[in-house]
């Protein structure tokens, strides 16, 4: 309980901006997700729910809007299709986004909660520890994504939710949640330690692809693209590069050259200043056709 | 028309209030058993709600707040009614309070109390409410000071423990004098307990008035801020319809208006039941009613202040969420706001209805209602439809488990102060013969001087 | 520890996992929490087991016939997760959510768990003994006409011991039947192309043109085409490529196009001429047959507006080359066969054929080869049920009660069979109507072998091994069933296999050098084979021989509207629920309907303009009835199809099959008419026409989707960009 450990953590803590003097070092996990590959077909979904053992609420439940999907697709119809006065049918189907908990680097959730159950860790992530949430709710109160779920019930003696036999389906490196307590994409931290403690254990640093999420490790069409965003030789990284999308920027330099870029990397929400960790590439629409 | 007649001797107004504390006639028995039973039906709630979970009170992963939170924010800004009564028009030497704010301070202390529980029942894991608490622990972990919420639970406490304290400082020359006129009994023993041995010797008064004095002036600043705390769980948030600067002064004219509008209604209930027509006259009430107007009109103008801003700002959600209180799902309870905090003030605007009883209750309680009304306004639509439209959700209602707390909490509200009126005097006895010296002083002054102080225009 | 275990260890010797090595093995479903288990700390562990620490298996999928291969994660002698393995040539390390899925088909509540004797109306526990015994006696005196063996597809192993089996009776009588079997295509490719299912090299394309066929989703082989697409969108020489989809109702491959063309329901043959016609490159034979497709006809018959087919044609003429394909949409017709003929066609005139359209390899050994389920199967056997042919009926891997068409009237049928045997996971709505239910293993406990219908690249034989042993005491896989029963017919052939991974075991180490193992001792040629989870062989590669031939392509017009049934009911093929076998597995249930966001419920899918004429909104329990029957669900207004036609999903409407699936929305196979294609008898899906009767009631729809609209209102959420202004080549 002592002061200088409030006053040590308090000058290490969250900056108002992601500042350079303390960059992170030497992870700092990013994702990048293109979606001109990503078809919606959900496979990133349900292995979420396989790998960080998410309750399946049922029918009720979902009807109120209590559904647990940590990665959850979205899909998106042009505006004036099927309206009135609108276009009759589609030109393109409905454009499908991934979202999940965007790992911000100023994260709206983090200053907010009352005990400090959600923090940014070293590498990068936006950690939510269980055992010290009370369950206020803040935290998805002010997420201007919406991506964290809150444990309305308690699914582990809830009926049907974990029945019998499926109980041993739980991944036992992650915590099965009871009730009042707010979860969220976690980039799948358990992987992401484990892999971190192999290669300390080697001496060197986890190396690019040595560790995967769930969804990108599932994703059919590898839309999703993980990994060390300091790392210089990871994907992620040169596609960031590529894009010319800064992680500590709320305006990106090419979008303010004259006439725009052909560049499709862009972060959603961006000039709301939560520096999301997840970048996101657009859709093409074919012009010929 | 005199805020207290100038001859009232001592002796009654002590015979007067003492009066209220005899033991009560049969509708006092049975209004506080509905007051239990209300308790009992949130209790239940409580209990419902913590065995099976959050979930039961029909909140969703869009509508994360309800009426746990309106509520608690509205028995906040009712607590916010003793302070401005006893502290700052205190400081203000405006003596037509002195009758009157003993029970507004009771009022105060039980509102934090009752918003308090909200706290409580609000969390997902009650039992755990401690870790927002610096206590020492292994871990070296501290409370996240960066949190509104956490300045919330800091403020209210101190707040409250205050206002405790400013209760009771005020009321020891008062429990002096019951201790002096009870007969043995619990009572009596009470009293002499509480009143710390007071004998009323000057050097004891001197010491009193420079404390009462202090913490009048530590409570305004902490009133304020309190209010204004609440207030920045939402301005210091990023939601549509939240992220709004004026929200701190906004929520402290709310709570004074809610305040206010909550004196009325007692004194009208207090003046009935307990005969006490000599002591909170019509004068009196009549510059409270003028004074709610007012603070009426400050919310309305803040009102209009925030629906300003949000009109010339470039915020299309903050926008949308405004158009989407006026049109969508809330819409009745938006309007209804509207009307009962800004419509109905307006009877108060009139002579004919400034002292009119019935009309004043009513009045009263339209105006807590659309305070009420403003809070859930303020949770509930940004959730609805907010910056993220694959969030949106309009269609959530609290269900019977938010209802039930909610009506429970006017019962625990009504229990407690119900317990007080009978237990401590609902009247400051040693203020209002204060309130009666200054007046004979005048009157002999403007006897002196040859114009009569007779009751109408320019009375004190 | 994300490395497949490419740790050669030997691990591989499920003889070798007993129960004392594993402890809280999968039998016994007890909780430490209960107190009915204790934790026993690992003194003396398997020696390739750290606890705490994951060990990894290939096997193969087996959630729909694809044939992924996977890489299931094994804790403690739990499996926990699949992923896919990477060296399947199939999926190459990816899967679907379906096949995420698998383990709770494994884990499963409603999992049958001993074998079922019929009493009345309820099931008896009886012994394993007592059931084979019983079919002994019920098969004692019964010619092999009178036996009737309905399976899903079947490959590998163990169709040669059904096909063994069944021949020991001589019975004729196997029924390979899949409800959503694309048989139509298949018999069309054997005619254009030589082969049932040549290779589709979607990633050599640079346009693809899809006459409805949901590669994306739940197409043949679905996770192989969405990688195949990914590469695609890259580009061949950096240029990105084009997928057009035509169909009546939008799929999920149809969402992800550049260009989604609603075509008039059974009108895609007519339009593939028309495109033929618009390209103006066919001679001969073929320029005569599409003389009579111009544009102005094509496009009042179709739908199709003129300067649509113009461009459709000009970018086919342009980019080269390209790859059209027929899918359920153009074949779900009387005319199927026409239709998918003639879209084949466009393969052949664009020149596809030997570049986008190849010839597939073919696993070396014809016995192992699928055989491929088909819906005239089930007309045969129906039938043959009618009639009264069949006095004892087995029924493997399909759920004919449930599948078939209403106006079919199978179930009533079944009850003419004498003796029912089914051998089932759940009791489904067909093991219901048995008298013998047997509880199989699930795919992750089971042995086996699978030869895919759909070949990615060269051959392949996926290995099916446990991933853990048995979660049920007494449950059986098929494979060891069939030996049983065939120990009962021919002792002496049989006699030496103790079980079906002894005969698994020999009938490989008798290949090994077909199946690559030349110079390898058996031991580690079996353990390799294991240990990879599937057998690639350079396989044999029949050359294309398909014409391009016009004799007997005779589209039909369009139908003429049906006044007392004016709109056609499209079923559609959902991703995850597919014909029904996975309702049960709630993930799939409370994973959304990419295009509508729905869980756990039917749909009507209506366009907003033939609503608004009908006068229906979201949410409305509207009634939807053919000449067969009716059902009634809820409506959902949806931009992506036809005004003329309505779509409801298949796959819920359970009234059996247990928790997750019974009760959950309404089955549309029901109210299917007897329809089936003129040339090879498949079952025509679309020909079924409605009428939409609203009942009165609303709902309130339970989806993802918000009361936004899934529009994006402000701000940009989903970003979408011209192919004009993006340079894809320049991208990681």
């Amino acid at each position: 309980m002592s002061v200088s450990n409030l006053l040590e953590n308090w000058s290490q803590f969250r900056h108002y901006h992601p500042v350079d003097d303390k960059p992170h070092d030497p992870y700092k996990w990013a994702m990048s997700i293109d979606l001109d590959a990503c078809v919606g077909c959900n496979a990133c979904s349900v292995a979420c729910y396989a790998e960080n053992n998410l309750p399946v609420v049922g029918k009720e439940k979902y009807a109120h809007g209590m559904s647990m999907h940590w990665m959850r697709i979205e899909h998106y119809w042009d505006e004036d299709v099927g309206e009135e006065g609108g276009r009759e049918f589609p030109d393109q189907g409905a454009q499908f986004l991934p979202m999940m908990c965007q790992q911000c680097e100023a994260a709206p959730c983090e200053t907010v909660c009352p005990v400090g159950a959600t923090n940014h860790t070293a590498d990068g992530l936006n950690s939510q520890i269980y055992n010290r949430c009370v369950g206020s709710r803040y935290c998805e109160a002010n997420c201007p994504y919406k991506v964290r779920y809150f444990n309305w019930y308690d699914y582990p003696t809830t009926d049907n939710v974990w029945p019998a036999e499926m109980t041993q389906q739980l991944n036992p490196d992650v915590t099965v949640r009871g009730k009042g307590v707010m979860e969220k994409c976690t980039f799948c931290v358990q992987r992401l330690s484990a892999a971190k403690v192999t290669a300390k254990s080697e001496g060197r640093i986890v190396h690019d692809g040595e560790v995967q999420t769930a969804c990108q490790q599932v994703c059919p069409v590898g839309a999703i693209s993980f990994g060390n965003l300091i790392d210089p030789q990871s994907r992620v990284h040169k596609q960031w590069r590529a894009q010319q999308v800064e992680l500590d920027k709320d305006r990106q330099a090419k979008d303010e050259k004259e006439g725009g870029t052909n560049l499709r990397g862009y972060r959603i929400l961006e000039n709301m200043r939560p520096y999301p960790s997840v970048m996101y590439l657009e859709r093409v629409r074919e012009s010929a056709i | 028309m005199k805020d207290i007649r100038e001859d009232i001797a001592w002796a009654k107004i002590n015979q007067d209030v003492l009066k209220s504390l005899e033991n009560p006639r049969k509708l006092y028995w049975v209004i506080l058993f509905v007051a239990i039973a209300m308790v009992g039906v949130a209790v239940g709630c409580e209990i419902y709600q913590y065995s099976t979970g959050m979930g039961v009170s029909n909140k969703n992963n869009s509508h994360v707040w309800g009426l746990y939170i309106a509520t608690f924010i509205f028995w906040i800004g009712m607590s916010h009614s003793g302070t401005l009564l006893s502290a700052i028009l205190h400081l203000m030497h405006a003596d037509w309070r002195k009758p009157i704010y003993r029970f507004a301070e009771a009022m105060t202390t039980f509102s934090l109390m009752t918003a308090g529980l909200f706290v409580a029942v609000h969390l997902g894991r009650v039992w755990q409410i401690y870790y927002a608490l610096p206590y020492p622990n292994e871990r070296g972990l501290w409370p996240n000071f960066q949190s509104p919420l956490l300045w919330d639970a800091m403020a209210i406490f101190t707040y409250l423990s205050s206002s405790i304290v400013f209760l009771y400082v005020g009321m020891i020359p008062d429990l002096a004098i019951c201790r002096d006129r009870m007969h043995e009994g619990w009572r009596k023993k009470l009293y002499t307990l509480l009143s710390l041995g007071w004998e009323g010797t000057d050097r004891q008064w001197r010491n009193f008035r420079v404390t009462y004095l202090t913490i009048a002036c530590f409570l305004i600043p902490l009133a304020v801020s309190v209010h204004s705390i609440v207030a920045s769980d939402f301005a210091m948030s990023q939601q549509p319809g939240w992220h709004i600067t004026s929200f701190p002064p906004y929520f402290v004219a709310g709570a004074l208006y809610s305040g206010c509008a909550a004196i009325i209604t007692l004194f009208i209930i207090l003046r009935y039941v307990f005969r006490f027509e000599e002591y909170m006259t019509m004068g009196i009430l009549k510059k409270i009613v003028r004074l709610t107007f007012a603070i009426s009109m400050v919310w309305t103008y803040l009102n209009a202040v925030e629906f300003a801003s949000v009109w010339y700002s470039h915020d299309q959600a903050s926008k949308d969420v405004l158009i989407q209180k006026a049109i969508g799902t809330y819409a009745p309870f938006w309007w209804g706001m509207m009307f009962c905090g800004s419509v109905v003030p307006l009877t108060l605007a009139f002579k004919r209805f400034q002292t009119n009883i019935p009309v004043l209750f009513a009045v009263s309680l339209l105006l807590n209602l659309g305070m009420w009304l403003e809070r859930w306004m303020i949770v509930a639509p940004t959730f609805a439809h907010g910056i993220y439209p694959w969030a949106w959700d309009h269609d959530q209602w609290p269900s019977f488990v938010q209802w039930g707390m909610v009506f429970g909490s006017f019962g625990w509200f009504t229990l407690l102060f119900m317990v007080f009126c009978k237990v401590f005097p609902s009247v400051s006895m040693y203020e209002v013969k204060e309130m009666v010296y200054h007046r004979r002083q005048e009157t002999k002054k403007l006897e002196a001087t040859g114009k009569f102080a007779t009751a109408g225009k320019g009375a004190h | 520890m994300m490395d497949s275990g490419f740790d050669r260890r030997d691990f591989l010797k499920v003889m070798g996992w007993s129960g004392a090595a594993v402890a809280l093995s999968g039998c016994g479903n007890t909780s430490i929490e209960d107190g009915k288990e204790t934790v026993v700390s690992y003194v003396e562990a398997a020696d390739y087991v750290i606890p705490g620490i994951g060990v990894y298996y290939n096997s193969s999928c087996a959630q729909c016939d694809a044939g992924c291969s996977i890489n299931g994660r094994v804790r403690e002698g739990r499996v926990l997760k699949l992923e896919g393995n990477p060296a399947s040539a199939i999926n190459r390390g990816k899967m679907c959510g379906l096949g995420q899925a698998g383990v709770q088909h494994h884990y499963n509540p409603d999992r049958l768990r001993e074998p079922l004797l019929r009493n009345g109306d309820k099931g008896e526990t009886i012994t394993w003994e007592k059931a084979y015994a019983l079919i002994a006696e019920k098969l004692k005196g019964v010619s092999g006409e009178e036996i009737a063996f309905l399976s899903g597809g079947v490959s590998g192993h163990l169709k040669v011991l059904l096909g063994n089996y069944l021949a020991s009776f001589g019975c004729k009588n196997h029924f390979v039947y899949e409800a959503l079997a694309p048989g139509v295509v298949r018999a069309a490719n054997k005619k254009a192309y030589g082969a049932e299912m040549p290779r589709y090299n979607i990633n050599k394309a640079k346009v693809v043109l899809s006459f409805g066929a949901d590669f994306i989703g739940a197409w043949v082989s679905p996770v192989h085409f969405s990688q195949q697409y990914a590469q695609f969108r890259k580009g061949v020489d950096g240029q990105r490529g084009v997928l057009i989809q035509v169909e009546p109702k939008m799929t999920l491959t149809g969402a992800n196009a550049d260009r989604w063309i609603p075509v008039r329901p059974g009108t895609e043959g007519i339009l593939a001429l028309g495109i033929i016609n618009a390209l103006g490159t066919a001679t001969g034979d073929i320029a005569a047959a599409v003389k009579g497709y111009d544009k102005a006809r094509v496009s009042k018959e179709t739908g199709v507006p003129p300067g649509q087919i113009d461009k459709i044609a000009a970018i086919l003429k342009l980019r080269s080359p390209s790859l059209v394909l027929a899918g359920g949409a153009a074949e779900g017709y009387a005319h199927g066969s026409q239709n998918a003929a003639a879209i084949n066609l466009l393969n052949h005139v664009l020149g596809n054929v030997g570049k986008t359209v190849e010839a597939a390899a073919a696993v070396p050994f014809p016995q192992m080869v699928p055989a491929k389920g088909n819906t005239a199967a089930l007309k045969s056997l129906n039938d043959g049920l009618a009639a009264g042919k069949y006095k004892v009926l087995f029924n493997y891997a399909a759920n004919p009660v449930f599948t078939a068409p209403g106006a079919l009237k199978f179930k009533d049928n079944l009850s003419k069979a004498g003796f029912k045997v089914a051998f089932a996971h759940y009791l489904d709505e067909t093991a219901l109507q048995a008298d013998l239910v047997l509880p199989l293993n699930s795919a992750l406990e089971d042995w086996g072998t699978q030869v895919p219908e759909y070949m990615a690249e060269g051959a392949q034989i996926n290995i099916l091994q446990p991933l853990m042993e048995n979660l049920h005491p007494n449950t059986r896989g098929m494979g060891d069933i069939l030996l049983a029963l065939l120990k009962q017919r021919r002792p002496e052939e049989y006699k030496n296999y103790e079980d079906y991974y002894a005969y698994l075991r020999a009938a490989m180490l008798q290949n090994k050098v077909a199946l690559g193992g030349n110079g390898k001792d058996d031991d580690s040629f079996w353990n390799e084979t294991l240990t990879k989870g599937i057998i690639k062989l350079a396989g044999t590669t029949t050359a294309l021989s398909g014409k391009a031939g016009v004799a007997g392509l005779k589209l039909p017009a369009p139908t003429e509207n049906d006044e007392q049934y004016p709109l056609q009911l499209i079923p559609s093929v959902n991703i995850s629920l597919r014909d029904g076998r996975h309702s049960n597995q709630p993930w799939l249930q409370e994973s959304p309907d990419p295009l509508t966001t729905i869980v756990w419920d039917s749909w009507v899918e209506i366009h907003p303009k033939k609503a608004a004429e009908l006068g229906i909104v979201e949410g409305d329990i509207v009634e939807v009835t053919s000449r067969t029957g009716s059902i009634k669900t809820q409506a959902y207004l949806f931009p992506g199809i036809h005004p003329d036609a309505i779509s409801i999903p298949l796959g819920q409407g359970h009234e059996a099959l247990g928790r997750y699936a019974k009760g959950y929305g309404v089955n549309p196979f029901q109210i299917l008419d007897a329809v089936f294609d003129r040339e090879t008898g498949e079952l025509a899906m679309y020909e079924t026409r409605v009428k939409v009767n609203k009942t009165g009631q609303r709902v309130i729809v339970v989806k993802d989707e918000s009361a936004a609209g899934a529009k994006q209102i402000r701000e940009k959420i989903a970003g979408r960009v011209s192919s004009d202004n993006v340079d894809l080549s320049k991208e990681v």
